[in-house]
């Protein structure tokens, strides 16, 4: 029994029957391959007709097709498809060798600088990386490539795979085999001979129909002791494998795209923005049922940790782990408008909030979010959202109308104030303990050009700042919403706090107007305002990956004033020298319009936000408790504290007890236990 | 007044965005549904944040319904002219005759020779995109006899087979702002590709290419009117207008009317990625511009 990968079986065409692959999809085949002249061209365009199935270029001559160019067409359809790409390369080996060199070497963007290829065959002097594929592309070759660097192998006819050379058991092997071919051929292709695709070629759709693949199915499960893997990795990423989880029982659906430490792309999903991690399996669903499909998975890795990703910004929520489970929800980033006259919009859960300002502009309309583009819409908006129009439009989730959910159960449900009211009242500031919701419904505001102020002024007097900035907050109108950044003193330099204001105006005399209030707590020292659409405040975030190192130390507070005696102890504090980060954001205005008890995120009389960072956590908790006479509760989001006492401070008692009651309803398991966990059967 | 009776197109030139790579696809399919009639993509391979151009085409082509599709224009130094003849047909055959042909000599060197490939003189590369518009036509003359055989200085074919031919009779459209380029243009493609933001003089450096081209069409036995003038443009749409292609949509279908009529510009392609842009200069501009363009024709 050589057969080491689950049985595939693809429809074979040539370029010029695309019609076909819609079908074969329809029909179940796992793959569609195309062969020809205009093999890509035409894969290309089948992509654009089918959503699943997985898509084979077969027969790419090199150095005809030159590696380089192939290696950035590679990527684009990668992308494209949502990773569903393969490549069967032919060529001379030598040749072969270099171009898989180079197309790897091209996808590899964690890697620094350019490309360089010394030849002979292909020069490279210096091209840059990327883009990287949405997953790693499976290259094979034919007859005597390069099988080391190949992760498998082609054979054009049965007679060729018999005389197969020696392959280890992650390599996968494809054969063409005729379509009338019985199932003694067929079983012995893949039984004797390992072969673990089989690819069967199809010029009308009427024939998709007479190949043999259920009998095949069902008599190769029969022979198997137990399901092999969707992919078979090569003993060297399986020797990086952390115990205790079932790799080879990842739903077919997810398979190609897991990630595992061995993974040539695991360095850009180990780490999140701010945490260093090593979980290990990331899972990456793209459709509802794939997050079905990976939160089953991980209820039955109840003893491992677990974090759901959205864009890897989270504090509170994890979202990376040492040795456990992450489902990354990424790819679930659309954004559509439902309703033009509502302003309905409807988002995905890896949607950036960059990408969500710049999708709404054109229609001058914005959604409140945080002060960063690069976070996911899926965290900030089951937690709060405290951003640069709070004061006027209230938090991110008070803007929400509708949230489609995945439950620990599998089951899926949608979440409003008509629909599981109950659900829609928890998942607005305690989400992340009731499921992944795998789309969002927000009515969006219209909000025209901005003023965007970033000031710096001097802080000799910490304290007399902080409490002439908060006065004026709270007289300015709710067109103005900021935040507040100070660092500890450092010697021989004056101290200097960094003031932000949004004024939601496009009238220069209103926003100057608003301004000089917030621009007078201080000295001046450098000041830039300009008037700019929302999204252009949001377009602040890189496009790379994460690289997070260590482990983050934040305090949150919700504060209701900034009064004489909470500013002498926030003074004290910064003097302390234990925190390397201060800062305060506005709340108030609409948020506090909205009553107590309607959302989860209950504490709404507060006028500021107040998150702090240290690198020590107990020199920073002795600090950050002589302020807390002055607190009403605190915003999880900025918070890295666990347990009752943080729970206590982020809800109420009415409003935890009603979450616990809610957790045992619809988590009894407790499965989402990663951020601001409420166990089902605690207490308080 | 330079007139050479094309109907009139309108397009947009859509980023190629690598990630997300959606929102290219997203605004083309926004194109198509908004009526018109274009939707073209840079292509510089050696740019990784952009999609690769070709690709992204053929599943843009699978996605849209009636738009047209093409480069805007197409690096010929990356890509062979016979592996681009064939591509575009096949492209072609697939979509019903939804493709055309945008080329440019290449731009970027560095980024070019960085990637493998020969860097190439302007002189050079005006040769070479010459012969590859020989080649590219030996490719679509399906049923002439015998193979293909090239013999040029910068590309050689040695007896390959000929097709497929297009689905429909196919343009040739070259970015060129340079007399050599454009005489070239004149004698042997089918529209000229250049962008406002490049011409020396704004639109009245239109006269000049016109100018060029004509010659070289009349000196080669063509009617100017062979070659389709195309053209990029920037704008912004404003309740008051401050500028050319800065105001409401009635002020641009003005402006782009007046250079139609003034310099026999027949394609406008509108850089957007911006669906509500993209609706209003379907649904807006280009009826208003046709029928103004209509009206002076009947006129005249």
């Amino acid at each position: 029994m050589k057969l080491r990968h689950r049985l595939r079986i693809g429809a074979l065409v040539n370029s010029g029957a695309a019609d076909v692959a819609p079908h074969a999809e329809a029909a179940g085949y796992d793959l569609v391959a195309v062969t020809g002249p205009d093999a890509w061209t035409t894969l290309s365009w089948i992509a654009g007709r089918t959503t699943g199935i997985r898509l084979l270029a077969v027969g790419l001559a090199v150095p005809e097709f030159d590696p380089a160019v192939l290696a950035r067409s590679a990527a684009a359809l990668d992308l494209l498809s949502g990773g569903r790409l393969e490549l069967a390369l032919t060529g001379e080996p030598d040749v072969l060798t270099e171009a898989i060199e180079i197309i790897r070497g091209l996808h590899d963007t964690a890697r620094p600088g350019p490309l360089r290829h010394p030849g002979p065959r292909f020069r490279i002097p210096g091209a840059q990386r990327g883009p990287a594929p949405a997953h790693h592309i499976p290259i094979a070759v034919t007859g005597p490539g390069p099988l080391p660097l190949a992760d498998g192998w082609f054979a054009g006819t049965p007679a060729e795979l018999r005389a197969a050379p020696d392959l280890p058991g992650e390599k996968r092997r494809a054969v063409v085999v005729p379509l009338d071919s019985g199932l003694g051929d067929l079983l012995e292709a893949v039984i004797e001979h390992g072969a673990d695709t089989l690819l069967v070629p199809i010029s009308d759709p009427a024939d998709l129909g007479r190949f043999a693949a259920g009998e095949l199915r069902e008599a190769v499960a029969r022979l198997l002791p137990h399901p092999l893997p969707v992919v078979a990795k090569p003993a060297s990423v399986r020797s990086k494998r952390r115990p205790g989880i079932e790799y080879d029982a990842i739903p077919g659906s997810l398979a190609e795209l897991a990630v595992e430490p061995g993974d040539p792309g695991y360095q850009r999903v180990r780490s999140t923005y701010m945490r260093g991690g090593a979980p290990g399996l990331v899972l990456r669903p793209r459709t509802v049922a794939e997050v079905a499909d990976a939160l089953a998975f991980a209820r039955a890795h109840p003893h491992l940790p677990f974090g759901v990703r959205s864009r890897g910004h989270g504090i509170s929520g994890r979202s990376t782990n040492d040795g456990g489970l992450v489902v990354s929800v990424a790819a679930l980033d659309g954004i559509e408008i439902l309703d033009e006259s509502r302003r309905l919009v409807r988002i995905g859960p890896g949607a950036r909030w960059m990408d969500v300002a710049q999708r709404l502009a054109p229609h001058g309309w914005a959604i409140t979010s945080g002060d960063y583009g690069g976070v996911g819409v899926g965290g900030l908006a089951t937690a709060g959202g405290i951003g640069w129009l709070a004061r006027k439009h209230g938090l991110t989730i008070d803007r929400l109308v509708a949230a489609e959910m995945v439950l620990a159960d599998g089951g899926r449900v949608r979440a409003s104030h008509r629909e599981n009211p109950d659900l829609f009242w928890a998942v607005r500031g305690a989400g992340g303990n009731f499921g992944v919701v795998t789309a969002f419904e927000f009515e969006a505001d219209e909000v025209g050009n901005v003023g965007f102020a970033q000031l710096a002024v001097g802080a000799d007097d910490p304290a007399e700042l902080l409490v002439h900035w908060g006065r004026a907050i709270e007289e300015a109108p709710r067109d103005l919403s900021g935040q507040l950044i100070m660092g500890p003193a450092r010697r021989g330099q004056p101290r200097i706090a960094q003031l932000a204001a949004v004024v939601e105006s496009d009238d220069p005399q209103t926003i100057v107007g608003r301004l000089q209030p917030v621009a007078a707590v201080g000295p001046l020292y450098d000041q830039n305002v300009v008037l700019t659409p929302y999204a252009g405040i949001m377009a602040n975030a890189s496009p790379a990956g994460h690289d997070g190192h260590g482990e983050p130390v934040s305090r949150s507070a919700l504060v209701d004033h900034l009064t004489p005696e909470f500013a002498k102890a926030a003074a004290r504090l910064m003097d302390s020298g234990a925190a390397h980060w201060f800062q305060i954001r506005t709340v108030g205005g609409a948020v506090a319009d909205v009553p107590a008890d309607a959302t989860a995120y209950a504490h709404r009389s507060a006028n500021f936000s107040v998150a702090v960072m240290g690198a020590d956590e107990r020199r920073l908790d002795t600090a950050w408790s002589e302020l807390r006479d002055h607190f009403d509760g605190l915003y999880l989001s900025f918070e890295t504290g666990r347990g009752a006492r943080v729970l206590d401070a982020a809800f109420p008692p009415a409003t935890l007890a009603r979450l616990r009651e809610l957790k045992r309803r619809y988590d009894p398991g407790n499965l989402f236990r990663d951020n601001f966990n409420i166990e089902p059967g605690g207490t308080r | 007044m330079t007139d050479y009776g094309h109907d009139l197109l309108f397009g947009v030139f859509v980023t190629p965005t690598a990630e997300p790579v959606r929102q290219a696809v997203d605004a083309a399919v926004a194109a198509d549904r908004a009526g018109l009639d274009l939707v073209t993509f840079q292509d510089h391979p050696y740019v990784t944040r952009l999609a690769d151009t070709w690709t992204l085409m053929s599943y843009v082509a699978a996605r849209t319904e009636r738009i047209r599709i093409s480069g805007n224009v197409l690096s010929l130094p990356m890509r062979p002219p016979a592996v681009l003849a064939r591509s575009h047909a096949a492209l072609d055959r697939l979509t019903g005759g939804r493709i055309e042909m945008g080329l440019g000599a290449g731009a970027f060197w560095d980024g070019i020779e960085g990637m493998g490939q020969r860097r190439l003189t302007p002189g050079q590369a005006v040769d070479a995109l010459d012969e590859a518009i020989q080649v590219i036509r030996e490719v679509w003359d399906a049923d002439a006899p015998g193979g293909i055989r090239f013999d040029g200085e910068y590309y050689r074919v040695a007896g390959a087979k000929r097709g497929p031919a297009p689905a429909h009779d196919m343009s040739i459209w070259v970015g060129a702002y340079k007399p050599r380029m454009l005489r070239l243009i004149g004698r042997a493609a089918d529209g000229v590709l250049p962008s406002l933001s490049y011409l020396p003089g704004g639109i009245e450096g239109y006269t000049e290419i016109n100018r060029h081209i004509d010659g070289a069409a009349v000196e080669a036995g063509r009617e100017p009117a062979a070659v389709r003038r195309l053209l990029n443009i920037d704008g912004t749409f404003a309740p008051a207008g401050t500028g050319f292609l800065k105001g409401p949509p009635e002020q641009w279908a003005e402006d782009l009317a007046g250079v139609a009529l003034e310099h026999g510009v027949s394609a406008f392609i509108l850089a957007t990625d911006d669906p509500a842009v993209i609706a209003t200069y379907a649904g807006e501009v280009a009826p208003a511009a046709r029928e103004l363009v209509a009206a002076e024709r009947d006129r005249t």
